[in-house]
């Protein structure tokens, strides 16, 4: 085979493949009831999961692209890469990738001998189509068309090799491709209509999709011709244990519980922090795996008054004392963070340094910044105005948790003259509230592999809004250095020095207190003690359930 | 209505009014004071209804949360009966055709339900407690109406106008007079009924997310917010929950004092 | 023919009432700020691509004059095309079809249970001495204060998490119907106790039940024979209001219960603004109103044909 110099790189089939076992991504911790590892796995039953998520109307992961599709897409559905248990990129269903040189051409070849649930053999043919399904504006991806933007032409070299020809070298490109939102589907099955690819996907996971009552459940069965590309000389047999799984949607906390607690469903998540403190003394599994990307932060409008100034913003940093708030509404279960990044990225910085609880500097600052009046309410006045911070907050991606911990802030905030207005908002209102700028504070998670997640959200063009009005620059950060420093990490070879751009990129974002990260994205998942083998989860931290049986 | 039914009616009726527009009389603590190290207190001596999961005293929240609660009652209450009394009075009074159009209008607000009229309504607009107010006031309003609308109707033949009538009375007076007064009474009764269901509705879009912005301690909300809790602290629910059942039956009992029969809103 | 007359009127009345309902939802499209294309499509939350606007336009006529949109969208109502829910990405009417069903199931099962309830409180009340009377007054009033979503909640407290004796949420079977019924069924029964308790009250004090009772005739004879149809026409006469306000408390309730149906459909059509899916759930409710509120006065008239309509 062509070798290229110093191609970075290289994976083989060759490289003998660790067991299963050792493919857990991400860094998931697991809290088992039973002492699982000496249970025997056995086939049969189905697993009953619920989630508190509002149901997908489409689970076609391609198609616009959250977190709800990933959990159940990644059951029936894989990528061409994926993240071991140190958090490396490895191949999946690509078997082996090399980059050209001057990082222009990335090549790709699949593994031979797999199929998808509808027959079609899995070739480089299904590379292209499903990138060009990405880039397709009818598909109206949101994740997926971003993570592989770089993406210029692909051509097809053989069989099951391909080329993909890139506008810009991209070394972020492997991660992109790790998520369940670039996973591979069947090209035939993405030659039909939309609504029909929506209903039943055709991937190449353990398990398929055998029918989807809205509002009811998604019913997923075992895949008998799946084949693992990490191959598991212990196991009996390729396919899964389980014979399916019933994926549910129950949007009320309370009662998803419940129906846990009751044995109606044996897997939830969203779990409020008071059960999972309390998970062990009820017997019930944990399963805790942070999601990549981003952390839970915070974010300044910088673009307007009044944090356009620095110094409000610093003020505002030392004004609130999230802290205690965190630990006693999460119930010690979320460690406060102060990286820009889940704590899941190892290329993360944290510098608690900046976010002490500091009322006099608060002040301080803001009487340099001019707001030295208070009104008859106690709030700071500058000209006339008073120091008003817009808080729109989505009551989709904000649990009750979170609402009570922003309520707590605009609570602390208030001696040292800040009046904070929380908005509760529907998803539809609040992207509204975004993409009209009428916000200083929000919320905004954003998962992706990889600290390229650091461009999305930093970078100058962020800033610039899609045909839809929305932007992920919500801090509204335009630094030229900056700018430079995102995009050469993205395209240097030189693991030392990516690691080098990317933690002087985070610490000019830190410097400029546009942010202020409060915990990584939780993920939790709460499972009754008849369920083993629980632990194994995607780059993008979702819970696979191949390992998984039930003892009945 | 019976002299100690009178006396417990006004005094029902004044302890609200002070707890919407004064609270701070029964309940001098500040209701949005957070406290994170006393979260989640079982009512006791220090904390009568106990603390919500930032510590706030939960008493002093419902005290001061009935004004908010109270007030999306009422005004759509008021709205109800302010455009019951317009359609009613023309429907009865009007030519037949125009009696018609007005009572098929009446049946189209009645024939959808409040929740999904406030649904329906906040769909274009967003929620907020305008569109709150707004829907509930319009789904309650055919009832009122027609009730006025049949009352008048009844009072047109009766002989007190025909005596004004005699006496060459003009008929805006004769309305003013005669007809509004005589058929606001029953629907006094009514209305007192509406305002309880009209708290319960309000509270129920709280509930959904859709009505008061936090912090404010209104009913629902807090009702939505401790049903999170509801395993671990029973008290978030319990007594917001409490106040809308109290304000309710209390409102109902003294609608039908007031001789109201129980009829649909 | 004064059955097809009667038919006549009434489903001309209900033509009426529907369009007026259509129409209200029109204009209330139309004064949503910004482009009507975006909100018919889910509002500026739901990034929709530039080609899905373009095609919602075509669909809907948005460069037409209002006026002829106006046409264009009754003829799409006549021929009952409600077009697809932006949010479930199927057309309306299958969604329609597939969650109607349960909730009228629910409904239905919610009034049944509640008349019931009403009827033997209402039969107890008849023969319970002064303090029992008292009792029985504070406790209909206060069943018919309580909200919906607490009610739900603490049922779910008591008999799942603490008793354990039925499930939390919904599981296709007829024990995961109990405490979605009751928690719609306690409320209404309580409104409809107060409801027959008045007119029993007047009906066993009326001269005819006195005269009765004088005869000899047991209390419970006369209850039969006289009373209960007296009592049973007013709540009737109320029923089309109260599956109405049962479709409504149906929103919360299968919320809490994870229960599929119209109300759910309906919260995350309007959380989503998806425009679509709430004017076939308007239009739907209005009709369900309607065809029940005929069907009572059916049934009104069957009971008591002498009866004088307000």
């Amino acid at each position: 085979m062509r070798r290229n110099q110093r191609a970075t790189r290289l994976f083989t089939g060759a490289l003998a493949l660790p067991l299963a076992a050792a493919l857990i991504a991400g860094c998931s911790s697991t809290n088992d009831p039973a002492a699982s590892k000496d249970a025997e796995p056995v086939a049969g039953g189905t697993l009953v999961y619920a989630s508190g998520d509002a149901e997908p109307s489409c689970l076609d992961p391609h198609v616009g692209g959250n977190y709800p599709q990933a959990l159940v897409a990644s059951q029936f559905m894989e990528s061409l890469f994926t993240k071991d248990a140190e958090g490396k990129i490895i191949p999946w269903l690509a078997e082996k990738t090399e980059v050209s040189t001057d990082g222009l051409t990335r090549t790709i070849t699949v593994r031979d001998g797999i199929t998808f649930h509808d027959g079609t053999k899995l070739t480089s043919e299904a590379i292209k189509a499903n990138i060009e399904h990405l880039q397709n504006p009818n598909t109206a991806s949101s994740t997926g068309y971003l993570a592989v933007g770089k993406v210029d032409r692909i051509k097809l070299v053989d069989e099951l090799t391909a080329e993909l020809k890139l506008s810009a070298p991209d070394n972020a490109l492997l991660e992109s491709l790790s998520m369940p939102w670039t996973a591979i589907q069947s090209p035939q099955g993405l030659k039909r209509d939309q609504a029909a690819n929506c209903a039943a996907p055709a991937g190449t996971g353990p398990f398929k999709v055998e029918s989807w009552d809205r509002q009811q459940a998604v019913n997923l069965v075992r895949y008998e011709d799946y084949v693992s590309p990490a191959a598991d000389a212990e196991r009996a047999s390729a396919t899964s244990y389980l014979d399916g799984i019933t994926w549910r949607f129950i949007p009320e906390a309370a009662s998803r519980y419940a129906a846990l607690q009751s044995g109606e469903v044996d897997v939830i998540d969203n779990p409020q922090p008071d059960t999972i403190s309390t998970a062990a003394d009820n017997g019930l599994g944990h399963l805790d795996a942070p999601r990549p990307g981003a952390s839970n932060r915070l974010e300044l409008n910088s673009s307007k008054a009044p944090f356009d100034d620095v110094r409000v913003r610093e003020a505002f940093m030392h004004s609130v004392d999230v802290n205690s708030g965190i630990n006693s509404l999460y119930f010690n279960t979320a460690k406060r963070s102060y990286s820009l990044l889940s704590s899941v990225e190892p290329l993360g910085i944290s510098d608690e340094s900046k976010f002490t609880t500091d009322a006099t500097k608060a002040n301080e600052l803001l009487d340099a910044a001019g707001w030295t009046q208070r009104d008859s309410e106690g709030y700071r006045v500058k000209d006339g105005k008073r120091l008003t911070l817009k808080f729109p907050v989505s009551t989709n991606q904000s649990v009750p948790a979170e609402q009570s911990l922003f309520e707590q802030m605009q609570a602390a905030a208030k001696p040292v003259g800040f009046e904070i207005k929380i908005e509760l908002l529907d998803l539809s209102s609040w992207y509204g509230a975004l993409a009209k700028h009428e916000y200083d504070l929000v919320s905004a998670p954003y998962t992706k592999v990889g600290p390229s997640v650091l461009r999305i959200l930093f970078h100058s063009d962020s800033t610039v809004p899609a045909p839809s009005g929305y932007f992920a620059n919500n801090a509204q950060v335009k630094d030229p250095k900056l700018d430079r420093l995102l995009v050469d990490a993205e395209q240097t070879n030189d693991e030392t020095e990516r690691a080098e751009l990317y933690k002087q990129a985070q610490q000019i974002v830190l410097d400029g207190y546009y942010v202020m990260p409060l915990y990584d994205q939780q993920n939790h998942f709460l499972y009754s003690k008849n369920v083993h083998g629980m632990g194994q989860t995607t780059a993008v931290s979702s819970p696979i359930y191949y390992n998984v049986f039930l003892d009945k | 209505m019976s002299r100690t039914a009178k006396i417990l009616s006004l005094l029902f009726i004044a302890f609200w009014v002070l707890t919407a527009f004064v609270p701070a009389l029964i309940a001098p603590a500040d209701p949005l004071a957070i406290n994170p190290s006393q979260a989640f207190q079982a009512p006791s001596g220090a904390h009568i209804f106990g603390t919500d999961e930032s510590g706030r005293d939960v008493f002093t929240r419902v005290i001061h949360g009935a004004g908010d609660s109270l007030y999306i009652g009422l005004a759509a209450t008021a709205l109800g009966m302010g455009l019951a009394l317009v359609l009613g009075t023309a429907a009865a009074l009007a030519p037949r055709w125009l009696d018609e159009v007005i009572l098929r209008v009446l049946e189209a607000l009645y024939s959808v339900p409040s929740l999904l009229m406030a649904l329906l309504i906040i769909a274009f607009t967003g929620p907020g407690v305008g569109p709150a107010i707004v829907a509930v006031g319009l789904s309650t309003a055919p009832g009122y109406a027609r009730l006025v609308r049949s009352q008048i109707r009844t009072l047109k033949n009766s002989e007190m106008l025909e005596a004004a009538t005699v006496l060459g009375r003009g008929t805006w007076r004769k309305v003013r007079n005669h007809l509004v007064p005589n058929a606001l009474q029953p629907l006094l009764a009514l209305v007192t009924l509406g305002i309880g269901q009209a708290v319960i509705w309000a509270a129920a879009l709280s509930f959904l997310g859709l009505g008061t912005p936090p912090p404010a301690p209104e009913w629902g909300a807090m009702l939505s917010a401790g049903r999170t809790y509801l395993h671990l602290a029973w008290w978030l629910s319990f007594f917001p929950g409490l106040a809308i059942v109290v304000v309710a039956a209390g409102a109902t009992l003294i609608g039908r004092a007031l001789g109201g029969k129980v009829k649909a809103i | 023919m004064k059955l097809l007359a009667w038919l006549g009127r009434k489903v001309g009345g209900a033509l009426v009432v529907l369009w007026l309902v259509a129409t209200a939802i029109f204009i209330g499209v139309r004064l949503i700020p910004g482009d009507p294309a975006e909100a018919i499509m889910g509002g500026p939350g739901s990034q929709a691509s530039a080609e899905a606007l373009a095609n919602a336009r075509s669909e809907y006529g948005l460069d037409l004059p209002i006026v002829s949109q106006y046409f264009l969208f009754l003829a799409k109502l006549i021929r009952l095309d409600f077009g697809t829910s932006y949010s479930f990405k199927d057309p309306v009417l299958q969604i329609m079809g597939e969650v109607l069903p349960p909730t009228i199931n629910l409904a239905l099962m919610a009034l049944a249970v509640a008349w019931l309830l009403a009827l033997l409180l209402a039969l107890l009340a008849m023969r319970a001495n002064k303090f029992g009377q008292l009792l029985g007054n504070a406790v209909e009033i206060v069943a018919a204060a309580v909200p919906h979503f607490w009610l739900g909640a603490v049922l779910i407290m008591l008999f799942s998490s603490m008793l354990g004796w039925l499930p939390a949420v919904a599981n296709g079977t007829a024990a995961g119907l109990v405490l979605p019924v009751l928690t719609l069924a306690l409320p209404l029964a309580g409104f409809l106790t107060q409801l027959m308790r008045d007119s029993l009250n007047t009906a066993m004090g009326s001269q005819f039940a006195l005269a009765a009772r004088a005869r000899g005739e047991s209390r419970l004879t006369v209850f039969r024979r006289h009373g209960l149809r007296h009592a049973a026409l007013p709540a009737l006469g109320l029923t089309g209001w109260a599956f109405s306000s049962l479709l409504s408390g149906a929103v919360v309730v299968e919320a809490i219960f994870a229960r599929p149906g119209l109300g759910r459909s309906l919260l995350s059509a309007v959380l989503a603004r998806d425009i679509p899916m709430v004017t076939g759930i308007a239009l739907f409710s209005a009709l369900v109103y309607i065809v029940v509120m005929a069907l009572t006065e059916a049934i009104e008239r069957l009971i008591d044909p002498a009866g004088a309509e307000s």
